[in-house]
């Protein structure tokens, strides 16, 4: 099928950056709650599971597809607004740690609610883009499927408007604020429980975004996240876990690097895969403890 | 302008505030005198609302106690806290826009307003609040406080970490701002001398409860008081 080491060389790293793609849009979910509050959502891929199934639910009901995601992504704000000031912030004062539980039990409820709702056979989304047998372009000799394509620039689009929120916007120019320190931010009127809640939202909708794009290949069951939601946690840290960009290129690394172990390492199974890619975000922190591009603050006292 | 009666607050069960009263005038700089531990931190938040408290504090009109620290600030109350509380991730510039948080014209007029006045916040305009010195920061905190058009500013003890030289420019500063604009000013310090030199009136509080009030003349004259209280 390959003529030649150079074509299959292409071929994984366009598999890889798809890959990535994906895990770079759960980062950038989970960033946009870090850089707030400072917490890592252990719930935010069960929410965009849920958010995947409502989506999947109104196409069935006539909507069109792009309609039912973008709806899928305002029940994820809400959700995530409501987990934040329902569940996260009441636990937030008393007790840190309770926070961590929080979002585990979250974890587990919501993925019990969508096998109550929805039931455990599995079901179909749509691709947006198109994703038949004969969609796709050569590259070099190697096969780049049209949704792939598709995926990677709505992941970069999202990217732009992130970066846009964060530095063009006043809520963006509050979301930094508060990230940086809260006290301050309340002495300058901002409202900061709503700010975090907000933040919370933001992260729901994208989160429900990747879960919908990620359906159409994966197939949409209550265990759609799990693997993408690990490996999505490791490029939010690789890449510092404040930083967009940093989401962007851990999740698009550790998508290569998946794809290159499973293509050149083949003695290696696929459990043994996971480890390698953990071990090398290791060696990564060991060097920068800030990840890739986390914020090392300077401060002058 | 501002009438605080019988204001208390505690951290957990310790009570910080004995239920203290004070006034500050239109226009007036009114300092609140006072060693570490006094209580004087506690006083600026209480107004401010970052804690919780009990007592009656009227700012024109408005009970202050009933009110979110955003409200406060809203109805023009601008605060500086201990230690400057500069946003030190963020540039000088975002750290005056977010001080223009409550308001929507006129910002960028503001923002050319207080980079005229601070020149050395305009040099450093694209630079991390962090990486700045210690007077720059406090230049910061005021000019960010500023930005908010406050009626009335609260100063937390600016002189905290600066060199006395800094500081006596960072007063003259202060009182600058006053006189043009008429901006009332509530400043808490240790530094008594310093701080009676700018001030129209002062109080003297000592373990939460306000033991001494006067004009600053009149304290700077009162050498029990002195003694007693401000270390001289």
């Amino acid at each position: 099928m390959f003529a030649n080491s150079f074509e299959l060389f292409i071929q994984r790293t366009v598999d890889g950056l798809a890959a990535g793609s994906i895990y770079a849009l759960l980062a950038l979910a989970l960033v946009v709650v870090f850089r707030g509050s400072g917490q890592l959502n252990f719930a935010q891929g069960e929410m965009g599971m849920f958010c995947a199934f409502v989506a999947s639910t109104l196409t069935l009901s006539g909507l069109p597809l792009w309609l039912s995601i973008l709806l899928s992504m305002v029940v994820g704000f809400v959700m995530g607004v409501g987990i934040e000031r329902v569940v996260i912030r009441p636990l937030e004062h008393k007790n840190p740690g309770g926070v961590l539980v929080a979002a585990i039990g979250l974890f587990l409820l919501i993925n019990q609610l969508a096998v109550a709702v929805w039931g455990v056979d599995p079901r179909g989304l749509a691709s947006l883009f198109p994703d038949g047998e004969d969609d796709f372009f050569r590259l070099f000799g190697a096969a780049v499927r049209w949704e792939r394509v598709g995926i990677f620039l709505v992941m970069l689009v999202l990217l732009a408007l992130l970066w846009a929120l964060f530095t063009k916007t006043k809520i963006g120019l509050a979301m930094r604020a508060v990230a940086n320190n809260q006290d301050s931010s309340r002495l300058v009127g901002i409202r900061v429980g709503w700010i975090l809640a907000i933040g919370w939202g933001v992260s729901g909708a994208i989160g429900a975004l990747g879960a919908a794009l990620l359906a159409p290949q994966a197939g949409l069951s209550q265990a759609l996240m799990l693997g993408p939601f690990v490996f999505a946690s490791a490029a939010a840290i690789l890449g510092g876990l404040d930083s967009p960009l940093g989401a962007v290129v851990g999740g698009l690394a550790i998508g290569l690097i998946q794809a290159y172990i499973v293509g050149y390492v083949n003695f290696l199974g696929g459990g043994m895969v996971l480890s390698v890619v953990f071990a090398i975000i290791l060696v990564v922190l060991l060097v920068r403890p800030s990840g890739l591009f986390g914020s090392q603050r300077v401060e002058r006292v | 302008m501002l009438t605080v009666s019988g204001l208390t607050a505690s951290y957990g069960p310790v009570q910080v505030l004995q239920g203290i009263d004070f006034t500050v005038g239109d226009g007036e700089i009114v300092v609140i005198l006072g060693a570490n531990g006094a209580g004087k931190t506690t006083t600026m938040r209480a107004i401010s609302g970052t804690m919780p408290r009990g007592g009656t504090v009227d700012f024109a009109g408005h009970e202050l106690t009933k009110l979110s620290p955003d409200a406060i600030v809203r109805l023009g109350v601008a605060q500086v806290p201990q230690g400057r509380g500069t946003f030190s991730d963020l540039t000088v510039h975002d750290n005056l826009m977010v001080g223009a948080f409550t308001r929507s014209s006129k910002v960028t007029e503001d923002l050319d307003r207080w980079y005229s006045v601070f020149p050395r916040l305009a040099e450093r305009r694209e630079q991390k609040a962090g990486s700045l010195s210690g007077g720059e920061q406090q230049m910061l905190a005021i000019a960010r406080a500023m930005m908010s058009r406050p009626k009335l500013l609260l100063c937390d003890e600016p002189s905290l970490g600066l060199a006395p030289i800094i500081t006596q420019d960072l007063f003259a500063r202060i009182t600058e701002l006053n006189q043009e604009s008429g901006m009332a000013v509530l400043l808490v310090e240790q530094n008594a001398n310093l701080a009676l030199k700018i001030a129209h009136r002062a109080y003297v509080l000592d373990t939460g409860r306000i033991v001494a009030s006067g004009t600053a003349a009149e304290l700077q004259a009162d050498e029990t008081i002195q003694a007693a209280y401000l270390g001289v």
